[in-house]
């Protein structure tokens, strides 16, 4: 470890937290329709969308109908997607002639890009057009963004508002997420991403000479090895700046290229690479702010960011440690960091990026529900591995996905005043709500559809040699890390792949794309519900026995909380997994 | 033939998701009763 490592980590945290307020005030501005430096432009194009769509600006929604609309959102152009995906060799924009995406991919891709999980079980380049990249999941990245959005402001008005049947209009919050926040920031970001030196084009695939050509030995079907002199190489183009922007600033994560962030048109500079980071941890740092002002008690919006930000700090720690430290059992190899080298377990990493950017970017993309990855999370030594998938099974709600990272996080902010009310022997309430038997019954819903889906998946997959353990490249508890981890990232809404996995069966494809879909939505309707009871309560005066959700006791007790949860329900996959793998690796045994 | 299986079974998971919604709204009313 380095102390311009540290520094790094350390000017990430200090950007984020001044970052936290002016976003926040910004958000509350948008939700609650105040007017922005924005109105005068965007405005008269809300006006124009709502009268073209037949959407009443001034109707309330129950949360039964904001639940209904956000399925309709969801289902029709999940559809539409999977119909670009089958029928692309006959839509524009296709200059390398593309055929059709398989079935199983193209609904593993409609259901993953709907849910802003951006889950890759192909090789973008060489699998979807230009069309479909930009007209089919740029489109998904910025609505399924905005459905996350506008969901946990729903739940913060449910918080916020007292005796109401109504938690918003969910066609109004989209649009203005759409309009107001995400829009405005891609097109700026993406300018600066071309201004160091991300490609933006329509222009076909680019052949050219290398410069040393190469001996390649392969290996037929047959079991014949062939030698070939390799002469020249295809270089991918595309419209890249445009969809990174929202990849990463709607913590989507779904690459360009299957190089990711790691490859040097979707990532190609030191700013590049910080710009993301921040941007994904942007909205959902600044959502804490808007948590605060619209709940009236700004100091529980910094304990709910203090809580996120510890577990933030744990699992960076955690990761830079482990990969910093190297494999030990390279006896003779100098991994030393130094003036020449990054020194550590370099194996799978960039060398621009070096140790501390690469586990920087794997928490933070675990922490969030991005995905995106601009180091091979497969090649960290065993616990630096773990880091990444215990971020993903805390519930991605360490600042987490847009939106779902916040409604997430509250979540376990009613289990824990739960529990402590338990402790104290009286009602528990929140922020002046008392959180009775139903509101349990919600949270524990939405909390245990998690495990349910990951666990049962990867136990079904471990025990089948005809369609599970064929997809994996390693054996023994390397690969039950990499099914589970497939699971654990599809159901969580993540989309970051362990990599040497291979997902692109009928099974993975199939079950990765259900996971995907149960872990968004059926997930969040419990919190609607949530939302919706909390919404229709009295408020009820704080008294001497109201246990305070605005201090340092209560952010570590809600850390506590979703340590507890997520430690009970999966260190038993960890222990067989990650933890064994580790100790085998120190007894001189690796995978 | 593929192609209408997984049309169907994402309308079938929405209208699984859709009865979830009602679900969880009956228990509310079935606890104000």
């Amino acid at each position: 470890m380095t102390a311009n490592g540290w520094l790094q980590i350390f000017v990430f945290l200090l950007v984020i937290f001044l970052l936290t307020k002016p976003l926040g005030v910004f958000m509350t501005g948008v939700f609650d329709r105040k007017r922005t430096f924005l109105d005068p432009v965007l405005r008269p194009i809300e006006r124009l969308l709502y009268k073209l769509t037949g959407v009443n600006e001034t109707h309330e929604m129950r949360w039964t109908e904001y639940a209904f609309a956000m399925l309709c959102f969801s289902v029709i152009p999940m559809l539409v997607l999977y119909a670009m995906e089958r029928l692309q060799q006959w839509l524009p924009w296709n200059p390398q002639k593309l055929g059709a995406v398989a079935t199983d991919l193209a609904f593993n891709t409609a259901a993953s890009f709907t849910t802003n999980t951006n889950w890759q079980a192909y090789t973008p380049e060489v699998t979807m057009s230009y069309f479909t990249q930009m007209a089919g999941l740029a489109y998904h990245n910025f609505t399924s963004a905005a459905t996350g959005i506008a969901l946990a402001v729903a739940v913060i008005r449910g918080i916020a508002r007292r005796e109401q049947e109504t938690i918003g209009n969910f066609w109004v919050d989209v649009t203005r997420t759409l309009l107001w926040i995400l829009l405005p920031v891609c097109l700026v970001i993406s300018m600066i991403f071309v201004s160091q030196g991300m490609i933006q084009n329509l222009k076909p695939y680019v052949t050219t000479e290398i410069v040393d050509s190469q001996t390649v030995q392969t290996t037929g079907t047959d079991g014949k090895t062939t030698t070939q002199v390799v002469k020249e190489q295809v270089i991918p183009q595309g419209p890249v700046a445009s969809q990174e922007a929202i990849k990463i600033f709607g913590t989507n994560g779904g690459g360009f290229f299957y190089a990711n962030s790691a490859h040097p048109y979707e990532n190609p500079t030191p700013l590049t690479n910080f710009l993301q980071v921040l941007l994904i941890f942007a909205i959902p740092a600044g959502l804490t702010y808007t948590l605060g002002r619209m709940t009236g008690s700004q100091k529980h919006g910094w304990a709910v960011w203090g809580a996120m930000a510890a577990l933030f700090v744990a699992g960076v720690v955690g990761a830079y440690a482990a990969e910093a430290r190297g494999n030990p059992l390279l006896h003779g190899v100098d991994q030393k960091a130094s003036a020449q080298q990054s020194g550590g377990n370099m194996e799978g990493k960039e060398t621009r990026f070096g140790i501390a950017d690469s586990a920087l970017f794997a928490t933070v993309t675990t922490d969030a529900s991005c995905g995106a990855v601009n180091s091979m999370h497969d090649s960290f030594t065993p616990l630096g591995g773990m880091i990444p998938l215990v971020n993903i099974m805390l519930g991605e709600v360490v600042f987490g996905g847009v939106g779902s990272g916040l409604y997430g996080m509250i979540v376990f902010v009613i289990l824990a005043v739960f529990i402590a009310g338990l402790m104290v022997g009286r009602t528990p309430e929140y922020l002046g709500k008392k959180i009775e038997a139903y509101d349990v019954k919600m949270a524990m819903l939405s909390v245990l559809i998690f495990p349910l889906v990951i666990l049962v998946f990867t136990a079904v997959s471990v025990v089948s040699s005809k369609f599970g353990t064929p997809s994996i490249s390693n054996p023994g508890p390397h690969g039950l890390s990499q099914i589970l981890y497939a699971y654990t990232s599809g159901t969580g809404n993540n989309g970051s792949a362990f990599g040497g996995f291979n997902g692109n069966t009928l099974w993975y494809n199939t079950t990765i794309g259900f996971a995907t879909l149960f872990g968004r939505f059926f997930a969040v309707i419990p919190i609607l519900a949530i939302a919706g009871s909390l919404a229709r309560k009295k408020f009820v005066p704080e008294s001497a026995g109201t246990f305070p959700v605005t201090t340092p006791l209560f952010s570590s007790l809600l850390v506590s909380v979703v340590l507890i949860v997520s430690a009970l329900t999966f260190f038993p996959a960890l222990s067989l997994g990650a933890i064994l793998e580790h100790l085998l690796m120190h007894a001189g045994k690796v995978f | 033939m593929q192609d209408l299986v997984f049309i169907l079974v994402t309308i079938g998971f929405f209208a699984l998701a859709i009865a979830y919604v009602r679900g969880c709204d009956r228990l509310k009313s079935g606890e104000r009763k």
